[in-house]
């Protein structure tokens, strides 16, 4: 039996995690061991705004016993992640050149929407008990040390995601300055977040119900309901009160000694426990879903699905693109016309794809950028490129990398801008070559489906793509006058060809 | 938390004068008068060890020696740890009471006059029992040098001057030189000497008001303390103490003098260790430097001989700063150790128990490996009674292993050439991780564990020196192997030291295991030891400080609630020392309630039994047998699911609140009925089990009219009949048949 021994490695704000797996087809994912290391590098960065040498000196010594750990079970294979740390540090560059040098490890910095992707990831790999739990209104509560990610689920579909720069330790490290000013520390953190709370209720839960609630990602949701209940359980809105206030008149020193932490660490826990309840009350939450499980869970999750060993219950990717098309429904965007285009464009993608070695995930980002290719519309249709690249650029879509989102604001941005040659592109885009390219290539792909609708009258009843030698045969089914199409596919003729070397030809079949 | 909130309460009541029912009409189960003085019931104990070696019963001669000889050293650590406490808290002005109500400077009082009374007790039992008693069985301890044959003076005289004399350092003390260091726990011989007439130069240097100087010699310790002399006119083999050897010839040390008296003395020096962790930049360092300021302790206790000058004795108890009750007066040679090595002696096999040799585990007998074995069963060892090899076994051949990625172990006190550590080092020079966590604050073995930090980090293994604050009292071992399935960890998880020579001594169980849950466990306790964080759970393990007290007291307060209920419940418990006040309250509520309570304590015992309304249920017995009962066993009744729990740990607040300790849950039905089978034969050994009395006291079983039952003998005899029975060579002879040749067929 092939069995793969992979390591994750969490490198939080206020924890470095490692938990070691065993990966097999046939049993899927076995934690073999969790370690956890206290290292506030958070502190640094919300505050600093970098990591300071000392906090790196320690996390390289950290990372050199996990180095141990690893060889003790024989890793073959591991991925070390880093969250708002890192990812806010000015210095992340340095730092994780830094700590390569001194490990051997190198680190994977995750932008806000990997991370939440691999926690929700990490939920998912509970296979059906998620699937269930998720057929009703459910939100899915990620508390770190950085930020508060909220993502909804409605009928099994994830609905929005949203992040809230209030974590645990940020929000500790906030009011540090004046909390002895009140005996109510915990008001004070309720007011921080009502303002937050409030905001998201109004955007996003106008015709909600959301019934159940998941929390994860931390270190500390499992900790906090260690002796309450075993890990992996439902909880009622009534239990979780319960335990709601004798946590909060335990006295800092009880909860430490009942905890089994320190008392500075107990300051991190009041904020999220108080969010906790903020959140159950205000969303009108019955019950809780405690599945405690962490982001190390997510990242064996996602390697094990992506090397073929785990079989994911739950279509992730379907998630990503119902999030890109809420936020095209939120910018008004024409449904018709996307939903052509999309089509459109995956026809044109599946049959260059091979010569061209795109990939799935190249797919993906592509029907993605389909969607939201007019969304800048809903702020300026005279500059919509700039429009809908700035956009994208602020719009968390879980389960994208900082990257695939640059991509895809490119895509978007130079569908209908001009795209000029690597060099100026680059400056401004910050894309290396390879991604340079890959932009070209979709972007292609985008104008040429893109004008087969260009005048949004879905003129166009079936597409059929055919690669005939060099040559790209697009034979559109259409009844209806197509001379605005045909006269900008002609257009666009060119740039398609010298990316791809294919010449494309449209051809009309009328459909009566 | 709950355990904390309960211990101050308990320290407040305990600090209470009556034992008045509290306001619900229960019981005051933490009135000091409803427990014992730990310290005085440790003497309880090393009297039981003493009563052996005066049963002349059943106790071989030879053995009875060995009891006594054990008494002695049981005392020496006593003084230097328990009663150097005591003095320490009274310097300190402490007046805090313990849970029995008595201040420091009570207890040192109440212990002084005990101690004399059983040192008087402890030569009584050598002069006039086993001297005489050893003198008829053709043994002849002289008493001194005075009556020799012509054959053993002249023997003497050889030794004396090859042997002795090289490596005596006799010290005359003057104003030049002051009084030298007197190491702890040697014996030495102090003399007043007086100058010679006409050697008026030394008059000079040495000058005291009545001539009279002091001079000492240490008994040196490389030399054997019994020296063997010819026999006795009568064909009786003879002995003489190496003291009276260098008294003999005293004289010969200081030439230009005449030597007064001389008289044999002893101290013991506080040897507790004050380490300040929290500064200490390396552990290892500054138990070093901490071990060499032993030497320099305050002296506790000052043994002289019966019949010392009072000169002599004027002189180290001013230099020695010792109080009247802290000199005892030997009727006999001191440090009575010695005796030991009395019992070493060749010959006299009437006169002691036949040797045991520890069975082999049947279980690992036709396995081809010890893995291959553990995968199959878990495996429960019981030890002296079978063989400590299996332990080295695992570790050895994990050593050795392509498949092992991984070792680890904690190690409290090893042998001197520990199989263990050698198979350690070889691990890790094949390229294992090797992770070994050396308790270096293991009491009396620094020095030993240092030398072995030293020697395994030299081999490459990663070394833990220990938890700061806590000391790793825990016998556990983890093996990681890759196997086809995946990797897969054994475990060993015992109540006795990681030590082949104790293992032969001491009364222990193991279990071998693969179970993944302790598996995972295992490596969570390694990870904490390591420094990170420990686990949000644990499956299977109970680990202290934080978890233990908190599980065994949920255990007993069920119990409580299944008697309330009108169920049976009882507990039966095995352990070395029961004196956590938290644990005993809650084992008199348990009795209270109906809760039926058997316990073995070997040492210390502070809950008190037959207490009415509080203690009635409460039984409690200590076997002091040939083998050191060191095992630790709970049984929960739990309503008839029986549970029982094997580990490291005693119900001791230092086990529970200052050690990383684990113990162990023993799951397997047929592994139950043999922890069963343990405890209930010790439970009724009539032979070797004394019985706390209400009144404090122990008394042994009468045995008229019983079957009589020793439990170490027969799980001895029970080791042995488990073992298959080896073919013997003609049932090995097996006839078989040729092949038939086949018959060719006619043409």
């Amino acid at each position: 039996m092939a069995v793969t021994v992979f390591a994750a490695i969490d490198i939080g704000s206020y924890n470095v995690s490692i938990e070691v797996f065993e990966l097999t087809k046939k049993s899927g994912l076995r934690s073999l061991t969790r370690v956890r290391k206290a290292l506030e590098l958070g502190k640094d960065t919300f505050s600093l705004k970098k990591i300071s040498m000392e906090r790196l000196e320690e996390l390289t010594d950290i990372l050199n016993d996990y180095k141990r750990i690893m060889k003790e079970f024989g890793v073959t294979a591991y991925r070390a992640c880093a969250k708002s740390a890192f990812r806010e540090a000015k210095n992340r560059y340095l730092a994780v050149d830094h700590i390569r040098r001194a490990t051997g490890i190198t680190i994977d910095v995750l932008s806000n929407s990997e991370q939440r992707f691999l926690g929700y990831k990490s939920i998912a790999s509970r296979g059906e008990e998620f699937q269930k739990f998720i057929e009703k209104g459910t939100a899915i509560v990620d508390v770190g040390g950085g930020s508060i990610q909220i993502s909804l689920f409605d009928n099994d579909s994830l609905v929005t995601t949203q992040n809230l720069v209030l974590g645990s330790l940020r929000v500790r490290q906030r009011l540090s300055s004046f909390e002895r000013e009140t005996t109510h520390y915990d008001v004070l953190v309720e007011q921080l977040f009502r303002k937050e709370i409030s905001s998201f209720k109004r955007m996003y839960l106008k015709n909600r119900s959301i019934v159940n609630i998941i929390l994860v990602g931390d270190y500390f949701t499992n900790l906090i309901f260690q002796n309450k209940s075993d890990l992996n359980k439902l909880e009622t809105r009534e239990e979780f009160m319960k335990w709601y206030d004798h946590f909060m008149k335990s006295s800092p020193a009880d909860l430490a000694e009942e905890l089994g932490i320190s008392s500075d660490m107990v300051s991190v826990l009041i904020p999220m426990a108080v969010l906790y309840r903020k959140l159950i009350e205000e969303l009108h939450v019955e019950m809780i879903w405690l599945p405690g499980i962490q982001l190390t869970d997510g990242v064996a999750y996602d390697y094990g699905e992506k090397n073929g060993i785990i079989r994911a219950s739950h279509d992730f990717e379907k998630d990503i693109v119902m999030s890109a098309k809420n936020m095209a429904s939120r910018y008004s965007s024409n449904k018709a016309h996307t939903e052509m285009l999309v089509m459109a464009a995956g026809k044109i993608f599946d049959v260059v794809k091979k010569s061209a070695e795109l990939s799935p995930r190249d797919r993906l980002l592509l029907e993605v950028a389909c969607y939201l290719h007019d969304c800048g519309k809903y702020i300026s249709l005279v500059n919509v490129a700039d429009c809908s690249y700035n956009i994208i650029m602020s719009t968390e879509i879980i389960g994208l990398s900082d990257r695939e989102r640059r991509i895809i604001a490119n895509v978007v941005k130079y569908n209908t801008a001009e795209l000029t040659y690597y060099r100026d592109v680059a400056e401004s885009d910050l894309l290396d070559t390879d991604d340079y390219m890959l932009v070209c290539q979709l972007v292609a792909i985008m104008r040429l489906a893109n004008c087969l609708d260009q005048s949004y009258m879905q003129k166009m009843k079936s597409l059929s793509v055919v690669k005939k030698e060099k040559e790209l045969i697009l034979t559109v089914g259409s009844d209806d006058d197509y001379t605005l199409e045909r006269g900008i596919f002609r257009e666009n003729v060119d740039f398609f060809e010298e990316i791809f070397d294919l010449r494309p030809i449209l051809k009309m079949k009328k459909k009566r | 938390m709950a355990s904390k909130i309960n211990e101050k309460e308990s320290v407040k009541t305990a600090g209470a004068k009556t034992g008045k029912p509290g306001k619900s009409g229960e019981p005051d189960y933490g009135a000091p008068s409803n427990f014992c003085n730990r310290e005085l019931s440790w003497l309880l104990f090393d009297r039981r060890c003493l009563s052996e070696a005066r049963d002349r019963q059943i106790v071989p001669l030879f053995e009875r020696l060995k009891f006594l000889s054990i008494t002695a050293s049981n005392l020496d650590e006593f003084f230097m740890v328990r009663i150097a406490s005591l003095k320490d808290q009274v310097h300190a002005g402490y007046k805090g009471v313990d849970i029995a109500g008595m201040t420091p400077e009570q207890q040192l009082q109440a212990l002084s006059v005990k101690v004399h009374e059983f040192v008087h007790e402890q030569y009584n039992t050598y002069s006039r029992m086993l001297v005489p008693a050893l003198g008829k069985a053709g043994l002849v301890v002289l008493q001194d040098a005075t009556n020799l044959t012509d054959e053993q003076s002249a023997y003497l005289d050889q030794y004396f001057e090859r042997s002795v004399y090289p490596v005596l350092t006799p010290m005359a003390l003057d104003s030049s030189r002051p009084f030298p260091l007197v190491r702890n726990k040697t014996l030495n011989i102090g003399a007043l000497i007086s100058p010679k007439d006409g050697s008026e130069e030394l008059v000079k240097k040495g000058k005291k008001k009545d001539g009279l100087e002091f001079a000492t010699v240490q008994v040196p310790s490389v030399l054997p303390r019994i020296v063997e002399l010819p026999r006795m006119a009568d064909g009786r083999r003879a002995v003489i103490l190496l003291e009276e050897v260098i008294r003999r010839y005293i004289g010969t040390l200081f030439q230009h003098y005449d030597v007064i008296c001389t008289a044999a003395y002893r101290i013991e020096r506080n040897a507790d260790l004050t380490l300040d962790e929290e500064e200490a930049e390396d552990l290892l360092v500054e138990i070093q430097k901490q071990l060499k300021k032993r030497q320099w302790g305050e002296v506790i206790r000052l043994e002289v001989e019966e019949n010392i000058d009072k000169r002599l004795l004027k002189i180290l108890r001013k230099e020695f700063g010792t109080g009247e009750d802290d000199i005892y007066f030997a009727g006999g040679p001191l440090d009575l150790t010695f005796c030991m090595k009395l019992y070493g002696l060749d010959g006299f096999d009437e006169y002691k128990t036949p040797k045991y040799t520890p069975a082999p585990v049947p279980e690992f007998m036709n396995a081809p490996d010890v893995f291959a074995a553990i995968r199959k069963q878990n495996i429960l060892v019981h030890h002296p009674y079978m063989s400590f090899d299996p332990v080295v076994d695992f570790v050895r051949q994990a050593a050795v292993d392509p498949d092992v990625l991984a070792i680890k172990q904690t190690l409290y006190r090893v042998s001197g050439n520990s199989p263990i550590i050698a198979a350690l080092a070889k691990a890790a020079d094949n390229g294992k991780q090797v992770c070994v966590l050396v308790e270096l604050k293991a009491r009396f073995d620094e020095e030993n564990n240092i030398a072995w930090a030293k020697m395994l980090e030299k081999a490459g293994c990663h070394v833990i020196y220990g938890l700061l604050g806590l000391k790793v009292h825990s016998k556990i071992t983890m093996v990681v192997r890759r196997e086809e399935e995946g990797i897969r960890r054994y475990v060993h998880l015992g109540t006795g030291n990681y030590n082949d020579s104790t293992a032969r001594l001491y009364t222990d169980c193991g279990l071998f295991t693969c179970d993944a849950a302790i598996g995972e466990d295992a490596t969570a306790v390694f990870n904490m030891l390591s420094g990170y964080s420990e686990p949000d759970r644990w499956n299977k393990l109970i680990v202290a400080p934080i978890w233990m007290k908190k599980r065994f007291l949920a255990m007993i307060r069920r119990e409580e609630e299944f008697a309330k209920a009108g169920r049976e419940a009882f507990i039966r418990a095995k352990m070395n020392s029961l004196c956590d006040p938290v644990i005993i309250k809650a084992l008199y509520e348990a009795s209270h309630y109906g809760v039926k309570i058997e316990l073995l304590v070997r040492g210390i015992c502070c809950l008190k039994v037959g207490i009415p309304g509080i203690s009635e249920n409460i039984s409690v017995r200590s076997i002091v047998g040939n083998f050191l009962e060191h095992s630790r066993i709970f049984w929960f009744h739990n309503d008839g699911d029986d549970e029982f729990y094997m580990g490291s740990a005693d119900w001791m607040p230092r086990n529970l609140d200052k050690r990383v300790e684990i113990v162990f849950p023993v799951e397997d039905e047929r592994l139950k009925k043999e922890v069963a089978h343990i405890l209930n034969t010790e439970f009724e050994d009539n032979v070797k089990a004394h019985i706390l009395q209400p009144d404090g006291s122990y008394q042994k079983i009468d045995k008229r009219g019983k079957v009589l039952v020793n439990s170490q003998e027969q799980f001895c005899v029970e080791a042995w009949a488990r073992v298959p029975k080896l073919p013997t060579p003609l049932e090995e002879r097996r006839f078989t048949p040729a092949e038939p040749v086949a018959e060719e067929e006619e043409p």
